[in-house]
């Protein structure tokens, strides 16, 4: 499956969902937003959110710090 | 002997201005808005040494410093206001005394305080705009819903490490907690995770720049999220929507505790 993930191309297996997705990328779902094609995702959902081919997916991890 | 700084000359609101008038876009009868403005920094570590030495020089009228640390000697590294004999004093003190060098008509109030709910309206209420630097996310969600309710803008912006972000929520959704619903766990922070100095001049300059163009009336930008990555040599502009679950500006929304 080809995805934009961040602005970038990427093929990746074995994902169906928003949390695969994360976990393939290793990014804790905690304190992170996703955004589907312009839809922000909530995480209650991650698990159960499909991705489909083609699908562009912005992973937003919240910045702290000042 | 007569007092040195009055023998400055005095630089007035139009010089900080003029070269301001040749941007496109941006019209002379709104300038004076800048010198009207109130203008609340929350936090004054790296983000807010850079937002606050850019405004006031740039004839921001009035300031108001919120932040209840003493300067560190860890903190020289990238908070400029900052030198070696300001060491143990209050951040918004010696901030202070800084920016009135910088713009001595700039009007600083510095609060050696700690933004929380029980004091958060009493210090940020009475501003056009606020600047929230601040190095733990739970005041950062409390700003958020008070800015929403009651309508001010806020510039957020975070750093640490070699990452940044920035968000402006000018008192409609999209807003931060669209994003980002609960910030339980994610509070990371400089002693531990480092911080590239420079980065937070930067970070707070956009902070100060975006404020700027709020002020002067040209276009704001909700939804745009700023982030940056200056160990992959990354930046982003990411188009937030508003988020209908949001638990702050969506139609179920309520009010954060801190």
């Amino acid at each position: 499956m080809e995805l934009t993930v961040n602005g970038e191309p990427i093929q990746v297996t074995n994902v169906a969902t928003v949390g695969d997705l994360l976990d393939h990328f290793r990014v804790q779902h905690q304190a992170v937003a996703v955004i589907a094609n312009g839809d922000i995702v909530g995480r209650d959902i991650f698990s159960q959110f499909s991705i489909q081919d083609g699908d562009t997916i912005e992973i937003i991890r919240f910045v702290g710090g000042g | 002997m007569s007092d040195p700084s009055t023998e400055l000359p005095l630089i007035t609101d139009k010089e900080r201005v003029r070269r301001l008038l040749a941007l496109p876009g941006v019209r002379p009868d709104r300038l004076d808005r800048l010198r009207s403005a109130r203008v609340a920094i929350v936090g004054i570590g790296g983000l807010g040494n850079a937002s606050a030495q850019y405004l006031a020089a740039q004839g921001v009228g009035h300031l108001t410093l919120i932040d209840g640390d003493r300067v560190d000697a860890s903190n020289l590294g990238r908070q400029v206001l900052f030198g070696p004999a300001d060491i143990g004093s209050f951040k918004v003190t010696a901030a202070s005394k800084a920016l009135l060098r910088l713009a001595p008509n700039c009007e600083v109030n510095a609060l050696p305080v700690y933004l929380a709910e029980h004091n958060g309206a009493s210090l940020i209420g009475s501003h056009d705009l606020i600047l929230d630097g601040l190095d733990s996310a739970l005041p950062r969600q409390w700003i958020n819903q008070w800015a929403l309710t009651n309508g001010v803008p806020v510039i957020f912006a975070g750093a640490v490490g070699y990452e940044a972000q920035v968000l402006g929520v000018y008192g409609k959704p999209p807003c931060l907690s669209c994003l980002w619903p609960s910030l339980d766990g994610a509070d990371v922070d400089c002693v531990t995770n480092g911080i590239l100095g420079p980065l937070v001049g930067m970070i707070g300059s956009l902070q100060a720049a975006q404020a700027i163009n709020h002020l002067i009336g040209l276009a704001d930008r909700p939804g745009t999220l700023w982030t940056f990555d200056l160990f992959q040599g990354r930046s982003r502009v990411v188009s937030v929507p508003p988020n209908p679950s949001c638990p702050v500006c969506g139609p179920t929304g309520k009010e954060i505790s801190l």
